[in-house]
């Protein structure tokens, strides 16, 4: 192998070098060019000084940080511009509708979308006796945050950071959040758990800076010292002009920015009650639940989700289900009927249960739809009917579906055409008696562009069928849990189709999701962690 | 990057305090001087605290009327020797004095360099946010190349060669050539 320069081999080969990859053949023929060709030498020591540089001056990736400190009002009415855009958007939709007679729903609507909106970074996952200071934003649990300052008077609060990072803070304490991977802490106690995908979090303070790289971390920050305990894992951090150093598991360092940083033992002692919410959260199911509502969240985003049912803060006279999606303006909210209130995928989780032959969930869909994908979390308790609906349109129009479970086990999806014609796609008996009693993903996937259809159990494909009658389809009227057969008083048995079981969450889009969307609906809502 | 260091130094003295105080201020310096002969950065950094823990034996040798930096670049040049030598690969990069050439050739282009890399901070500001993602997960993160792949959706070795263009799009913006636009 001979290099020369200038080619584009000798820029691979220099890149090669850089990243640790280049082969020993490589390297002998960078050897030979560089001894020869001062002017290749000189390149060569040009871009490893940018690569060092880059790799030693942290301080050029905090420029968010420190510009923020420096003229914080101006970032934060920066940050809050889009949002100001966004209500006055809602605003005018707002009157546009008021001639519709539909103003308490949209000023429900307006309170709920305070949170969710795009340039959020985090979620309020959990507060315990929480004042928040004056003129500064009152948060509620569940409320995503925006890039802005926190300022925490007392008690104890839990921010979830979209990166998965989870910080409990506990007041008095000021916190501002940059981004999902990144927040400055002013001052004040607080105790952060960074899991490996938020790997990379970066915590500053008046003092140092500093990555997690994985752990559990306390921060006690005032104007002017910083202590950094070490609980678990490891953490890097760097202040003044100091390189970046590493502290392992059970050391604390304490940082002034003047002198070199003290070391001692971490003490858990200083952050119990922070621990103890650390604690309460840190149960797997919690952090599955917050992961599910961030995803959830985001989710509510997707302008094809024209229903999303999420079940979530259901008081027991709650009679009407929110539509959380945040882009459907067709469908309101759903009615329930009958119907017991029962414990979801998480304690924290609530859920629909069916058993009576009243129990079901009204809701009405107008519009037409050329592809369409149904999910579901359900248990189901048995299988006691001939049919058992998921979600079955009113009596048998022209273009609607019934998506049901038969007795066997058999997931079955209806389409009803013009006439006397319909086509039913059956899967093999797949909820058997294994899964009674357990979580389970149902989805159907429509796809009225290339006629397909399929039926999927916990996030995989389980049968496949060709669509003979094609969009478009409607709903119209239609329940989960049992079905409304048009067919008056005193229906015959066959007729008689509610679920015995509970209902968790409900989506309906209105395009066809492919097989990794459908697996990632199944991952972010599974109960359990893992794949 | 010095872990080991901090374990040893935990009840500090005056002497190591003052020499963490040294060493701290002049560890970025003695990363680059590192570097320049083993560019890739895990292996630098280790080369690094092997380096601070032979700077602390033999810490009583130092003349405090002296310039610290260029004493310990001296011991990181031994101990980056020592590190090439077990590694076939490293050898035949340095070999037939080309480790002395590009050490002395570095300390005279210096000056010339630090020019330049004053504007790193505005061409660094100046990437696509993709691009300041990537560079920001790689170089500061540290994260592995398989993650930032995941990350992108793209393979590993795609994703070497995306670090590879911002970096030269980064040079030609230091160079005051053209705005750093990676194609």
């Amino acid at each position: 192998m001979i290099l020369s320069f200038p080619s584009p081999e000798f820029d691979d080969a220099v890149a090669a070098v850089c990243h640790g990859s280049a082969t020993q053949e490589t390297m002998c023929a960078l050897n030979v060019l560089l001894r020869r060709d001062s002017i290749a030498r000189d390149e060569y020591l040009m871009r490893i000084e940018l690569h060092a540089r880059l790799a030693s001056e942290p301080d050029l990736f905090f420029h968010s940080a420190n510009e923020v400190e420096g003229a914080p009002a101006f970032h934060f009415e920066a940050a809050k511009r889009p949002r100001k855009l966004g209500r006055a958007l809602a605003l005018a939709a707002c009157f546009a509708l008021l001639a519709t007679g539909l103003r308490g729903w949209w000023f429900s609507r307006l309170a709920a979308r305070q949170g969710a909106t795009s340039s959020a970074v985090a979620m309020l996952a959990r507060a315990v006796d929480a004042r928040w200071g004056q003129n500064t934003p009152q948060p509620t649990v569940g409320t995503a945050l925006e890039p802005g300052r926190l300022r925490l008077e007392s008690g104890l609060a839990q921010v979830v950071f979209y990166s998965g990072a989870r910080v409990v803070m506990e007041g008095p304490a000021e916190l501002q959040l940059i981004s999902s991977m990144e927040a400055v802490c002013h001052a004040g106690r607080l105790l952060a758990e960074v899991p490996p995908p938020a790997r990379g979090f970066r915590l500053k303070t008046a003092q140092l800076n500093l990555v997690d790289l994985g752990t559990v971390f306390g921060v006690d920050a005032t104007d002017r010292q910083t202590e950094l305990h070490v609980f678990k894992g490891k953490v890097q951090f760097f202040s003044g002009t100091a390189a970046r150093r590493s502290m392992s598991e059970g050391q604390a360092a304490v940082v002034d920015g003047s002198t070199p940083p003290r070391f001692r033992a971490a003490s858990e002692a200083a952050f119990s009650p922070l621990f103890e919410l650390e604690k309460l959260s840190s149960a797997a199911e919690s952090v599955r639940y917050d992961q599910w509502r961030l995803w959830s969240a985001r989710l509510n985003q997707d302008p094809s989700l024209v229903v999303h049912l999420d079940l979530q803060n259901l008081g027991d006279s709650d009679w009407t289900l929110r539509n959380a999606s945040e882009k459907s303006r067709s469908v309101l909210e759903a009615t329930v009927v009958g119907c017991q209130r029962a414990e979801g995928r998480w304690p924290e989780k609530q859920a629909l249960e069916f058993q009576s032959v009243n129990d079901r969930v009204r809701l009405a869909v107008p519009g037409e739809f050329d592809s369409l994908t149904l999910s579901g979390w359900v248990r189901v308790q048995g299988l006691d009917r001939q049919f058992n609906s998921l979600f079955m349109c009113d009596g048998f129009e022209p273009g609607t579906v019934h998506w049901l479970i038969r007795n066997d086990g058999v997931l079955s999806l209806t389409v009803k055409g013009p006439e006397q014609q319909f086509q039913i796609m059956a899967s093999p008996p797949v909820l058997t008696l294994d899964k009674f009693g357990m979580w389970t993903h149902l989805a159907v996937v429509l796809d009225g562009k290339s006629r397909r259809l399929i039926h999927y159990v916990n996030g995989c494909p389980v049968a496949h069928s060709m669509l003979k009658l094609g969009p478009p389809y409607r709903f119209g009227s239609a329940e989960l849990g049992n079905w409304n057969a048009l067919s008056g008083p005193d229906p015959a048995p066959s007729l008689i189709r509610n679920l015995s079981g509970s209902l968790d969450e409900f989506e309906l889009f209105s395009r066809a999701l492919s097989e990794a969307e459908v697996y990632k609906l199944y991952t972010e809502g599974k109960p359990e962690p893992g794949r | 990057m010095s872990e080991d260091l901090t374990g040893r130094l935990d009840d500090s003295s005056a002497a190591q305090q003052r020499f963490l105080s040294l060493f701290l201020r002049s560890e970025r310096e003695i990363f680059r001087y590192v570097a320049v002969l083993v560019p890739n950065v895990t292996d630098a950094e280790d080369i690094v605290q092997q380096t601070a823990l032979a700077l602390w034996e033999k810490f009583d040798a130092y003349d405090p009327s002296q310039p610290f930096t260029p004493w310990a670049c001296r011991f990181a040049l031994n101990k980056a020797r020592q590190w090439i030598e077990r590694r076939q690969r490293w050898q035949a990069l340095l070999d037939h004095g080309l480790a002395e050439e590009l050490a002395q050739r570095r300390q005279e282009l210096q000056p010339e360099f630090e020019l330049r890399l004053k504007r790193l901070d505005g061409c660094l500001g100046k990437l696509p946010q993709v691009q300041r993602a990537l560079v920001q997960g790689y170089y500061f993160e540290r994260l592995g190349v398989e993650i930032l792949a995941e990350r992108l959706g793209r393979t590993p070795a795609a994703t070497y060669k995306s670090l590879q263009r911002i970096r030269h799009a980064l040079q030609h913006c230091l160079e005051g050539r053209m705005k750093p636009e990676a194609p």
